[in-house]
């Protein structure tokens, strides 16, 4: 084993200071004396085309100082991370009701609201379509075009599934369907801009995910220079997804150009959760067959995705979906199908865990109900059927990094909680006889980066300043994971320095270089690699400097632990901070950029499908169901993640903690309610977040493996601890109460009407 | 609209300032004072980001208008370091990587030494109620109990 200072540690996190003492400055923190305050006009109604729009009285209104409508974009009136067809103001069509209809721009938030209601507008209402069912009858209304099917996705099927169906002993069948979820950052979107005349610059600061596509898809509006507009996205107060794809950006950067004054937009909250995409509601029927030995035979999968209005990145979600329902298990047949659909609903989009929320509910249901029908405990089950490192996936791909499903279910077997469950659930029933137990157990494989065909790279720069001050400047974001951390810890366990002199810009397009979008749980691996790349570079560089320096040959001296010395006399040194000082005397400083691209997988089924890397998971939960109200208390989840080599110990930690609350929120309470296109949840009395007095006791057991393609073996674990989670609650209800649930969120009134429809078939 | 003058002690200090008399306290903090530690996160009183402590008592500043704080005591998160020296719930919170994305971390401090203030040796039910009205998104809130156990300990200690 490798002995490390840095890698695989508890390390404080390097922005801690600043968060704990209100000194770090999100986007939405900036003032200034003459800035001026934006609100957008939403859409009232759901679907309805545009009559009439005047804004005549808004802009005569004392203090206002710009209202814009469509007629005010120079360049493409969209923006989508994958198909910009999402409006930045509508034209002549609303669908729904976060759509945009003009920009004001005033000298106070007063101001500003009062222009707003002075805007008329006259709309013709169109039929309101709910859902993909709505959306596909035959006389549905068109939302777009070219037609109400968003995407679909055939994966080429792996042998016959029908015959695989056929010959299996055993075959279950059923139907999941799940809720929109909102991520609900505690920062909403926000952000200032600032127009440089005289640079013809436009700066925008809002807290994102990818500083440098935003910086383009502004461009793109503003038929604009991309190089002459400066976006700031980092920190970001929390983004799981959802700051990946456009908020204020393109309107703040409209507002500033016409203004020609800083300007702020800050969404409400209500704002945020109208108009701001959500986690897909989807429906995901399994057809699951199994041999009686208890191996897994075929499955066919069918996922019918809830889009919203328009496009952002919902067909790489979708396909995901797919991806990610058979689970980490082998079957010799398999068939994905899925369609995702326009609908005047909540708006879809990227979300933590990106689309396998939703189907692995289903399928690690699916696996308990053919456990039971075995006789055959949990974990034994998913341990028969598990894949190996070299295995063909049952999408029909090598999987070809590591693999370490089967070590997570072994550590999930060895827990107290899993060896002792049927103990402790006596235990616990004896103290609280209302009340009835359960544990259960799910496991998922995440996709580690966006997947083959798409642009999945990384460049970073390290540079070294005189008196020995480290810059590692990378374009990723700090939505709040830690990656900024991980980076630090990674370049000074690689130059062998203290993690202190090292400095990170991060996130700023003029400062910082491109080093790819922070998702898909793939920043830890990705940026690593860039910055070992970068150290490879530096180190002959610095023996470069000292050979000069010392006017001897280079192969005499070597690199170790953040210092050259001479090979035949170790005690003569040069540490970085000489080292600087001598490149900075003769005006050549210490400058390298490391670049790193995501190795894929060895098939091609199109938009990204399949991946390369997996973070394997099991997670465990205890419940405690309360037969007289329904109500389910999540008393404990050990999470076991296999990430490759956990970079920080609190950090993974850190991020299932926060990642399992997350999903017993999904689970257990939250909901987007949208009724006829209409919001019923506009904020966090109607839409429930888990607080501190609803979350279970948690553990994380890290069970480490190494990627050899990974930087000091890591892959990433930002996504996953996020999907299991929700059947292994479901899962530990079925244990505790006997019935099981197709839909999300579970609500008391679900599980007493479960319930009670359970007592009278018993009763007959 | 006329603007009208508050005056009241500021993290220790007194202060005079011009507001407009339907501010809320977080946005004097914010837009008058330049204190951007109170966050806003809903502005309707439900996420506690916004949370401050005014005569010691926790409050939601999104909910207090300005000119109620008239010669009273706010404290924020601006005001709880002594220089460079953290206090112990800060320090704990680093230690214990409590803080991800930050943005709820103000609020939680100060929720916290509301709580520490009045009860110095709280169980881990006191601590959950104390900090109930503060949403956090990504920590799942279990290094933020442990830290201000950490925290109270420390505190007794001393
Ligand atoms: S901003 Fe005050 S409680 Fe949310
Ligand atoms: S640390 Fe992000 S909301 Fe709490």
């Amino acid at each position: 084993m490798t002995s490390y200072r840095y890698i695989g540690r508890r390390v404080p996190r390097i922005d801690a200071r600043d968060k704990v003492t209100g000194r770090t400055v999100y986007s939405t923190d900036r003032y200034s004396e003459n800035m001026l305050r934006a609100r957008v006009l939403r859409s009232s109604l759901p679907h309805a085309k545009i009559i009439r729009l005047d804004v005549s009285r808004a802009r005569e209104l004392p203090g206002v100082e710009a209202v814009l409508t469509h007629e005010d974009i120079p360049g493409h009136n969209g923006f989508g991370i994958v198909t910009p067809n999402w409006p930045v103001l509508c034209v002549d069509r609303v669908r729904y009701r976060g759509d945009a209809l003009a920009l004001v721009a005033a000298r106070d938030e007063e101001t500003a609201e009062e222009a707003l209601s002075l805007i008329e507008v006259e709309y013709e209402p169109l039929p309101i379509i709910e859902t993909p069912e709505e959306a596909l009858r035959e006389d549905a209304p068109l939302i777009h075009e070219g037609g109400n099917i968003q995407h679909s996705m055939d994966i080429p099927p792996k042998g016959d599934v029908e015959k695989g169906l056929a010959e299996s002993d055993i075959v279950i069948e059923e139907t999941y369907s799940t809720q929109f979820m909102e991520h609900a950052y505690l920062e909403t979107e926000g952000g200032v801009a600032i127009y440089d005349e005289e640079e013809g610059v436009i700066t925008v600061w809002c807290g994102d995910q990818y500083a440098f596509r935003d910086q383009l898809q502004i461009a793109r509006s503003l038929d604009w220079d991309p190089l002459k507009i400066r976006v700031i996205g980092s920190p970001t107060g929390g983004a799981f997804g959802g700051k990946d794809e456009i908020s204020v950006q393109i309107h703040l950067a409209l507002l500033a150009y016409y203004t020609k004054k800083p300007v702020r937009l800050h969404w409400s909250r209500e704002e945020s959760i109208v108009a701001g995409p959500k986690r897909h509601a989807m429906k995901t029927t399994f057809r699951i067959g199994m041999g009686n030995d208890g191996k897994l035979k075929a499955i066919d999968v069918k996922v019918v995705a809830n889009t919203g209005a328009y496009d952002t990145i919902a067909g790489p979600v979708l396909n995901l979906s797919l991806e990610s329902s058979p689970g980490p298990y082998k079957y010799p047949q398999s068939r994905f199908r899925g369609i995702s659909v326009y609908t005047n609903n909540a708006m879809g989009g990227e979300f933590r865990g990106f689309g396998a929320a939703q189907v692995v509910f289903g399928l690690e249901q699916e696996l308990d109900k053919l456990a039971e029908r075995l006789g055959m405990d949990p974990i034994e089950f998913r341990l028969l059927n598990a894949v190996e490192e070299g295995d063909i996936s049952a999408l029909g791909h090598r999987l070809q990094t590591s693999v370490g499903i089967k070590e997570t279910l072994e550590a999930a077997r060895k827990t107290d909680l899993w060896r002792d469950r049927e103990k402790i659930k006596r235990d616990l029933n004896a103290a609280a006889r209302y009340k009835k137990f359960g544990v259960g157990v799910a496991s998922e494989w995440h996709a580690v980066g966006l997947g083959v065909g798409l642009p999945d790279f990384s460049n970073i720069i390290v540079e070294i300043h005189e008196g020995g001050e480290i810059i590692l400047r990378t374009g990723a974001i700090e939505i709040g994971q830690g990656n900024l951390t991980a980076y630090a810890q990674m370049l000074a366990e690689a130059l062998g320095c203290d993690i202190e002199k090292i400095k990170v810009i991060h996130g700023d397009t003029f400062e910082s270089p491109d080093s790819g979008t922070v998702t898909a749980s793939r920043s830890i691996l990705i940026n690593g690699n860039a910055i070992l790349d970068a150290v490879k570079t530096l180190q002959p560089k610095l023996i470069e400097i000292a050979a000069d320096k010392f006017g001897i040959p280079g192969d005499e001296l070597e690199y170790s632990d953040g210092r050259v010395s001479f090979r035949s006399d170790p005690d003569r040194t040069l540490t970085l901070a000489e080292l600087a000082d001598h490149a900075g005397s003769s005006g050549v400083p210490i400058k390298v950029t490391g670049t790193a691209v995501f190795a894929t997988s060895d098939k091609d089924f199109g938009d990204g499908l399949p991946h390369n890397y997996y973070t394997y998971i099991t997670q465990i939960a205890l419940v405690g169901v309360d037969t007289g109200t329904g109500e389910v208390e999540v008393l404990k989840v050990i999470s076991l993640p296999e990430m490759g080599k956990a970079i920080n110990v609190d950090g993974v930690e850190g991020q299932c903690e926060g990642a399992v609350v997350m999903g017993q929120g999904y689970t257990l309470y939250e909901n987007v309610v949208v009724e006829k296109g209409e919001f019923k949840t506009t904020g966090f009395a109607t839409y429930i977040l888990p607080t501190a007095l609803d979350v279970p006791e948690q553990e994380t057991v890290i069970v480490e493996k190494f990627e050899k393609s990974g930087p000091f073996g890591a892959k990433g674990v930002g996504e996953a601890p996020t999907v299991p989670v929700t059947p292994a609650i479901v899962n530990a209800i079925y244990d505790a109460v006997r019935v099981r649930f197709k839909k999300l969120p579970i609500t008391p009134e679900a599980v007493l009407e479960k319930m009670r429809d359970l007592a009278g078939t018993e009763e007959r | 609209m006329e603007e009208i003058t508050v005056q009241f002690m500021l993290n220790g200090k007194a202060v005079r300032v011009e507001t407009p008399p339907a501010f809320t306290l977080l946005r004097l903090l914010r837009e008058r004072l330049g204190l951007t530690g109170t966050k806003p996160g809903c502005e309707r009183g439900e996420c506690g980001a916004c949370t401050v402590l005014l005569d010691g008592e926790p409050v939601n500043s999104c909910l207090i208008l300005a000119p109620q704080v008239e010669g009273r005591e706010v404290l924020t998160i601006e005001g709880l370091a002594d220089g460079d020296k953290l206090n112990p719930i800060q320090e704990a919170f680093i230690e214990k990587s409590a803080v991800q994305c930050g943005y709820c971390i103000p609020g939680m401090i100060m929720s916290a030494t509301a709580l520490l203030d009045t009860n110095p040796e709280p169980s881990r039910d006191e601590i959950k109620t104390a900090i109930s009205g503060n949403l956090c998104r990504c920590t799942g809130y279990t290094k933020i109990i442990r830290a201000i156990e950490v925290a109270a300990e420390r505190i007794r200690k001393r």
